[in-house]
């Protein structure tokens, strides 16, 4: 780096403008991520809510609570994840990237892509589900610590930057997580279950940050174009054949229940073609997630997408509320307030970033 | 044959500095074709590698027509880097 102390200012100019640039669309892209990780939560859920899904989660259904509540959300994740690889595919093969595709898959970078899509696909995904359904929305914030859990990775593995000011962004963007997702919260009681839901919550915020920042520095070796090709082929087969069998064998159904309701799912005219909308959504925002990670590091990168937190009931308001014209999606008035302090813990992270940068 | 990005990394390995320009010169027969050889696509990849410490930039000059023209070079510990997650 020494020879750029003789460089004329003009060029440093030049320099600077390109950094700048570049470092504008790593926060831009990172922001998508969690812009269309809401389109993603709302077209799924109301996947959930429509055709086959209505039939199953009514009482005549004939299903056990526990195939309703843990093996049907395996089952709709599955389904997500599968049309979201089906349509990552068809992208990949349009913009020429499947023959690298097969190339990085046997790699090192392309393995380590493969255990953190498992890690922060099936098993994060399960443990927010779970948590979910034993402690309510209490889970949401715990779950949110997944930049935090990110920005501790990059640090320590990656040797990412990390300044008190970048600490305290996160901060802020973790308090506004905390009021976005608190709605719900009174009357709450910490039992067995609520404990045991949890602690599944922080399974997921560790596999989610485990993710973003393993994720986000593969990007720096596999082309993310590849990468996304490689998380939604991973996270597809292991949730579809692997865990909807496991929970299915769990409850009383065995592996062929399943995997029954999940061809059913598969076929099902009046629901599938929302869940393919809602993996297409999902295809973007994971790999606008592990490229922000890799422009901005884990850090900003996981902060930016951290508003999901906002974006999520926004677009389920929007969609689930205002389109299908269900009850029970508008977004309180602590929802925006908490997106107004997310903003400005992004800022704080930015320009302290920024600043670390510049001084390291 | 090496997925482009791992190329791309593989060729700084040799320690030796060069822009943009001279890594497509140099993976131009086997990769040419590539849709993602594009220059501001090859550009976005050599920037991400040196924001995650992979690569460094070296020199920075402006060339004939005002253009920014960035050298990168792999210090040490890039190389051992990119040679411990892509093995010869």
């Amino acid at each position: 780096m020494s020879s750029l102390a003789n460089t004329s200012a003009n060029v440093l100019a030049a320099k600077a403008k390109r950094d700048n640039v570049f470092r504008k669309k790593g926060i831009i892209i990172a922001l998508f991520s969690g812009f269309l990780y809401g389109g993603y939560t709302a077209f799924m859920t109301q996947g959930m809510a429509s055709g086959i899904w209505t039939v199953w989660s009514g009482a005549s259904s004939g299903l056990s609570a526990f195939t309703v509540i843990y093996v049907l959300s395996a089952v709709g994740a599955a389904v997500n994840d599968i049309c979201s690889a089906i349509w990552s595919l068809i992208y990949g093969a349009i913009i020429g990237r499947l023959g690298d595709f097969g190339r990085s898959l046997k790699s090192k970078p392309g393995r380590t892509l493969i255990i953190a899509a498992i890690i922060g696909g099936p098993i994060a995904s399960t443990c927010y589900v779970v948590g979910l359904q034993m402690a309510g929305s209490i889970i949401v914030p715990i779950a949110a610590m997944n930049a935090a859990v990110g920005t501790i990775i990059g640090r320590f593995l990656y040797k990412q930057k990390l300044s008190g000011g970048m600490v305290c962004g996160i901060g802020i963007c973790f308090a506004a997580a905390v009021l976005i997702g608190s709605t719900g919260m009174t009357g709450m009681h910490i039992d067995g279950q609520t404990a045991i839901g949890m602690l599944a919550a922080l399974g997921a915020a560790i596999g989610w940050g485990i993710e973003g920042a393993v994720g986000g520095y593969a990007c720096c070796m596999v082309d993310y174009e590849v990468a996304i090709i490689i998380r939604q082929c991973t996270s597809g087969i292991v949730n579809g054949l692997i865990f909807v069998s496991i929970l299915s064998m769990i409850g009383e159904g065995g592996i062929g229940a399943g995997l029954s309701l999940l061809g059913t799912a598969m076929t099902d005219a009046p629901s599938i073609w929302l869940f393919f909308i809602s993996g297409i959504f999902a295809s973007f925002s994971f790999k606008f997630w592990y490229k922000g990670s890799s422009m901005c590091g884990a850090a900003l990168g996981m902060g930016c997408n951290g508003t999901y937190a906002f974006w999520g009931p926004l677009w389920c308001f929007i969609v689930i509320g205002l389109i299908f014209g269900a009850d029970g999606y508008s977004i309180p008035v602590r929802g925006w307030i908490g997106a107004v302090i997310m903003v400005i813990g992004i800022v704080v992270l930015a320009i302290s970033q920024n600043k670390a940068t510049q001084e390291g | 044959m090496k997925p482009l990005n791992f190329a791309i990394l593989k060729f700084f390995c040799s320690g030796k500095e060069a822009c943009r320009k001279d890594v497509q010169n140099a993976l131009q027969a086997d990769y040419g074709k590539f849709r993602a050889f594009k220059d501001s696509q090859m550009d976005d990849a050599l920037q991400t590698a040196c924001s995650n410490g992979l690569i460094e930039e070296s020199r920075l000059e402006l060339d004939a027509e005002n253009n920014l023209v960035i050298y990168y070079k792999a210090n040490a510990d890039g190389i051992a880097s990119i040679n411990k997650y892509i093995p010869d």
